[in-house]
């Protein structure tokens, strides 16, 4: 009996201290937001504007703006290309767990996007991009032992790829090839560094299977 | 006898439940006509994780197994969430469509965990053929 009142006992105490902690935590936060500028940034980096709308934040940011717009010009999605190509190639070369590790890289470069370096105009269009593709990503990364599954998400990646082309140009030259049976005979686009086919939706089994549909220079 | 008293007194954490009376104008039926055999179809084998309004069994009340629950559907909620089809943009509904379509033709989705329990859930080849029918028209829509 004395052991069925310590056990209750024992699992309320453990709810309680879980949800003070919580309550703690809010509490720090909020406190840090009025008193700390500096921890503040860090705490809200991941949610764009707010450092630009907080107050007293003057002397730090200052420096900041001006690495932003200088890397405005420079905005480029090389990391992403160079991501996406250890991927493909990865498949291209069967290989699952390479593939899995690529698609972390993958959505790693993509959360480390400086989105403040995007050009207003095509921030939209390059969020939905991205959400999408870290998604994609992401399930890659989830799927060893399922490289059909990998492949469908490598499909997807491609078109978002051909769009982030589009709008941002690429400074490495890339060939656009298309496999015309994946995706259940509707095809599927791939991008590559080299004019060779090397088909990552089939591998092995159909190892020259494709056509290059265009060459993007690189500028 | 531990086991026993730590059994019962999680009975009285009870997860949030998911559910809503109404059905959100994001909802995949607000946006889009779904034709009425599909969304027979999505009720009875997808909405219970995949949107806001989850039909719970009796035995749903029984810790731990409410808690394994509701982190299914919390995580099914993450993936896909029918109520809130209409906020996703047109890319992620094409490449969700896209998605469910594989997932059914690989006999991925609904889950055997799930279908184990839920028998009515199991989709019939002729569902699968159904749903994947107007996922693939569906995504070919979407601009």
């Amino acid at each position: 009996m004395k052991n069925l009142t310590l056990s209750i006992i024992a699992v309320t105490m453990a709810f309680i201290t879980v949800s003070c902690n919580q309550v703690s935590n809010k509490n720090e936060q909020s406190s840090n937001d009025t008193s700390d500028v500096s921890q503040e940034q860090t705490v809200s980096q991941p949610n764009g504007g707010d450092t630009i709308a907080a107050p007293g934040v003057s002397e730090t940011p200052n420096g900041q703006q001006t690495t932003a717009t200088e890397q405005e010009k420079k905005f480029s999605i090389a990391p992403i290309v160079t991501d996406y190509l250890s991927l493909k190639n990865a498949l291209v070369s069967d290989n699952d767990k390479a593939a899995a590790s690529a698609g972390k890289k993958l959505l790693a470069t993509l959360n480390k996007v400086d989105l403040k370096a995007i050009p207003a105009d095509k921030h939209k269009q390059y969020m939905e991009i991205a959400d999408d593709a870290k998604e994609h990503a992401e399930h890659i990364n989830e799927n060893v032992g399922n490289i059909h599954h990998q492949r469908e998400h490598l499909a997807v990646l491609g078109e978002g790829l051909k769009d982030l082309i589009e709008l941002f140009g690429t400074t490495q030259t890339l060939y656009q090839n298309h496999c015309p049976m994946f995706n259940d005979g509707k095809g599927a686009v791939w991008f590559s560094e080299n004019k060779e086919i090397k088909n990552p939706y089939y591998g092995s089994k159909m190892m020259t299977c494709g056509k290059v549909e265009k060459t993007i220079t690189g500028k | 006898m531990g086991l026993a008293v730590i059994l019962i007194g999680i009975q009285f954490f009870q997860p949030l439940r998911n559910q809503s009376d109404e059905v959100p104008a994001t909802h995949i039926e607000k946006v889009y006509s779904v034709p009425q055999n599909v969304n027979a179809i999505l009720a009875q084998s997808c909405y219970d994780c995949h949107s806001n309004n989850t039909s719970y069994p009796w035995y749903s009340r029984i810790q731990p197994g409410a808690w394994y629950l509701a982190e299914h559907i919390k995580k099914g909620k993450e993936e896909l969430n029918f109520s809130e089809f209409g906020e996703y943009s047109a890319r992620k509904q094409r490449s969700k469509l896209r998605a469910m379509s594989g997932q059914i033709k690989d006999g991925e989705m609904p889950l055997s965990s799930y279908t184990l329990i839920h028998r009515n859930a199991i989709l019939s080849e002729e569902d699968k053929q159904i749903l994947m029918k107007w996922f693939g028209a569906m995504e070919d829509s979407i601009k």
